[in-house]
């Protein structure tokens, strides 16, 4: 495998032809172009081209005080905005050198772990129709349904939700919280039980799945691929256990590994992913102390002293970064974002040569990359 | 020979052996094309609501009541409105003959399906438009022509999901042909008979006299191979890789829109509920009863319907449930699992029909 970018040669034979998957096409999540040459089903090179939908955020967010970006954070990814908050967040802290209270850092791994379970369960439902498994996806909606119930409970929005806050969050709460969340999770823990017992089980979907797509975890720590689909290669790879952020030292999870690394790794190491988080969230419910959930002072208009921060997270698709440069002003002088499912888009070329076009969907949608996030 | 001729040939000979007059032989057509018109509808709509059902969804519930009978309908007036685009570089003529070889296809097989046996003054009569000596060869040969509506379209649209479609359409169709043709032969080595109202009517003695044992207690594994077979061969999950829709877009359909879409799709239903009602004569006993039950005194018509919704009830459950196979994982199982499967089953089934002739 060759780490360069690859381009995609024009075909020479009669029996080659070159096939456009995109920017429109039923496969895909957001507009990215897949180019593939195959000679009758089989891919012999492949090319992506990304850049659709650029948005230049991190120069928008040059432009905005601290506080403006926040909400611009969402947008990054949507499935994973409670994650994009909160790493902003704690730059920004590190920047002001604040801490969130210790109720507010219960609040926002309750929120982020609610936000790992929703996208994942998007993210195995989309893989399911890629395989052709359309009753998947919509027993996979109507999970996450519950959850993002759950998420609009405390936020007060489904998708973007914007919660967390400099030093703390947004709300606490509301009341009879707790009970609503137990009750949605355990139906939820019972039926993803039942779910990966169903694909576990399936031959058709073993067949479609196992050795198929396969990244090493050489591979993968080469191309920069963290979270799921590095853990489904053999990697105990998890920033929340490596770097322990908020109040993840507290707290009793296991990081999931699979051995092979291929398509059904991956979709398991999610599906399991989704009951470790249901535990963590258990125990944030129960453990939660009481107290203020955000500072008593927050400042509308933010100048943190010069200086640098790189704020990392354990997002639901590997390892969400931000790196802001304060010059003392309101507003920051550089921001970069280091976002995973970039990383895991550019894995996906070369996993696709040699296989064959059927599989390219089930291979794209395993890796659960975000083209907003790709193209930020 | 004018191609006028040609045409009053063939219905001629479609007709010829048929023992009702020429005036109830029309009505008998009109009826049972309507009849699996009507069939490939209640298709579409318990598809779209039995679907629903199992995958704990609504389906369609605005058009006609709650329980939106009449969407299909809306359906029909949105695909006729709607703008008909032919590509440029289209063939043209490909590419509009491509629904109607499709649709003409479903329709010819039609015509030997009989529906009930009757006895009607010391004569038996078959309720069917035509009943040939060789009807189940007919069916063969016909279904077959499905084959050339799908490569047409493909070809004529010069899409590249479309002739890649229409490709793997081909590269299943001939692995599927074969284990669908040596299951039929085996049933009609058992029944002793080309003519599915034979095939039919030698399931109810297949011991003793009005015994009622199905051919699919006969020879299961025929069965098996033959269902997974019209899987195939109708293209439905978890066989419908010429429309994989995370891959081909629409497969060989992908090009075309409007009421060209329209036929083809329904074509596509008609094949099914066509596939249904062979499943039903040949396997499971046609218009005769339970086994050792008897019929019920229920008609032998209502026999033949109700099979034939159980069946397709049985095509929505698999697609519930299944994923689809990968196209070499379907051509593989077609050759390196079915045929010698469907040749045993041969074998038992000459066996067998030699020792109960």
């Amino acid at each position: 495998m060759t780490h360069e970018a690859t381009q995609i040669t024009s075909p020479t034979k009669p029996s080659e032809i070159l096939l456009h998957l995109g920017p429109q096409h039923p496969l895909q999540p957001g507009p990215f172009l897949l180019d593939l040459k195959i000679e009758g089903e089989t891919i012999r090179e492949a090319e992506l081209k990304i850049g659709y939908i650029h948005k230049g955020m991190e120069k928008v967010f040059e432009d905005r005080t601290y506080l403006q970006i926040l909400p611009l954070t969402d947008r990054i990814c949507y499935l994973a905005s409670n994650s994009n908050n909160d790493v902003y967040c704690r730059g920004v802290e590190e920047l002001l050198g604040i801490e969130p209270t210790d109720r507010a850092k219960y609040l926002r791994v309750l929120t982020n772990e609610l936000c790992r379970l929703q996208s994942h369960l998007l993210g195995i439902g989309e893989y399911a129709t890629d395989v052709g498994f359309l009753t998947m996806f919509i027993y996979m909606v109507r999970e996450r349904e519950g959850v993002v119930s759950l998420l609009e409970a405390i936020t007060g929005s489904r998708l973007n939700h914007n919660y967390a806050r400099f030093g703390g969050v947004a709300n606490d709460l509301p009341p009879g919280y707790k009970e609503m969340a137990l009750k949605t999770l355990g139906e939820l823990k019972k039926q993803v039980k039942s779910h990966d017992n169903m694909l576990s089980s399936d031959s058709i979907y073993l067949r479609r799945t196992k050795g198929v797509g396969v990244l090493t975890a050489k591979e993968a720590g080469e191309l920069g691929v963290a979270g799921p689909p590095l853990r489904a290669a053999g990697v105990e790879y998890d920033l929340r256990r490596m770097e322990p952020y908020l109040v993840y030292d507290d707290l009793d999870f296991k990081v999931i590994t699979q051995n092979d690394g291929d398509v059904f790794s991956r979709v398991k190491v999610r599906l399991l992913e989704i009951l470790e988080s249901i535990y963590i969230i258990e125990q944030c419910l129960d453990q939660m102390p009481s107290g203020p959930y955000k500072q008593d002072v927050t400042p509308y208009i933010t100048r943190p002293k010069a200086g640098e921060v790189y704020a990392r997270i354990e997002d639901p698709r590997g390892e969400m970064a931000m790196y802001i440069i304060s010059d003392g002003s309101d507003k920051p002088y550089r921001f970069r974002i280091r976002g995973p499912a970039f990383a895991t888009a550019q894995a996906l070329p070369p996993l696709l040569v040699g296989g064959y076009v059927a599989d390219v969907a089930a291979i794209a949608a395993s890796m659960d990359s975000c083209t907003s996030e790709v193209d930020r | 020979m004018g191609i006028f001729e040609i045409i009053m040939d063939t219905l001629v000979f479609i007709f010829a052996t048929n023992p009702f007059s020429p005036w109830i032989r029309g009505v008998l057509g009109g009826l049972v094309i309507g009849a699996v018109f009507g069939g490939a509808l209640v298709m579409v709509y318990l598809e779209r609501k039995f679907l629903g059902d199992m995958q704990s969804r609504i389906g369609p519930n605005r058009v006609g009541g709650r329980f939106g009978v009449l969407q299909l309908i809306a359906d029909a007036i949105k695909l006729f409105t709607k703008e008909d685009i032919i590509p440029v570089k289209a063939d043209k003529w490909l590419f509009i003959g491509a629904p109607i070889v499709a649709l003409t296809s479903g329709f010819l097989m039609v015509a030997v399906i009989p529906f009930d046996y009757l006895y009607i003054n010391g004569n038996y009569y078959a309720v069917a438009v035509s009943r040939m000596d060789i009807s189940i060869l007919y069916l063969e040969a016909v279904s077959g022509l499905a084959i050339f509506a799908t490569f047409m379209a493909g070809w004529g649209s010069s899409s590249k999901y479309a002739v890649l479609a229409a490709f793997r359409n081909v590269a299943k169709m001939i692995g599927y042909e074969v284990p669908l043709g040596i299951t039929i032969i085996s049933v009609a080595v058992m029944a002793h008979s080309l003519d599915i109202v034979e095939i039919v009517e030698a399931q109810s003695n297949l011991i003793y006299e009005g015994s009622n044992l199905w051919y699919i207690i006969a020879q299961p594994l025929g069965f098996i191979v033959f269902f997974i077979a019209l899987l195939a061969d109708v293209g439905r999950i978890p066989f419908d890789q010429t429309e994989a829709e995370e891959e081909l877009v629409a497969g060989w359909a992908t090009e075309y829109s409007g009421m060209r879409w329209g036929l083809a799709f329904f074509a596509e239903y008609l094949h099914a509920v066509v596939g249904s009602f062979i499943v039903t004569l040949l396997f499971l006993g046609g218009w005769n009863g339970l086994p050792i039950v008897g019929n019920l005194f229920i008609p032998g018509i209502f026999w033949v319907i109700g099979k034939t919704i159980m069946v397709m009830m049985l095509f929505i459950w698999i697609r519930a449930a299944l994923p689809r196979y990968r196209i070499d994982q379907v051509i593989d199982i077609g050759w390196k699992v079915l045929i010698p499967l469907a040749l045993l089953n041969l074998v038992w089934a000459t066996i067998i029909g030699l020792t109960l002739a």
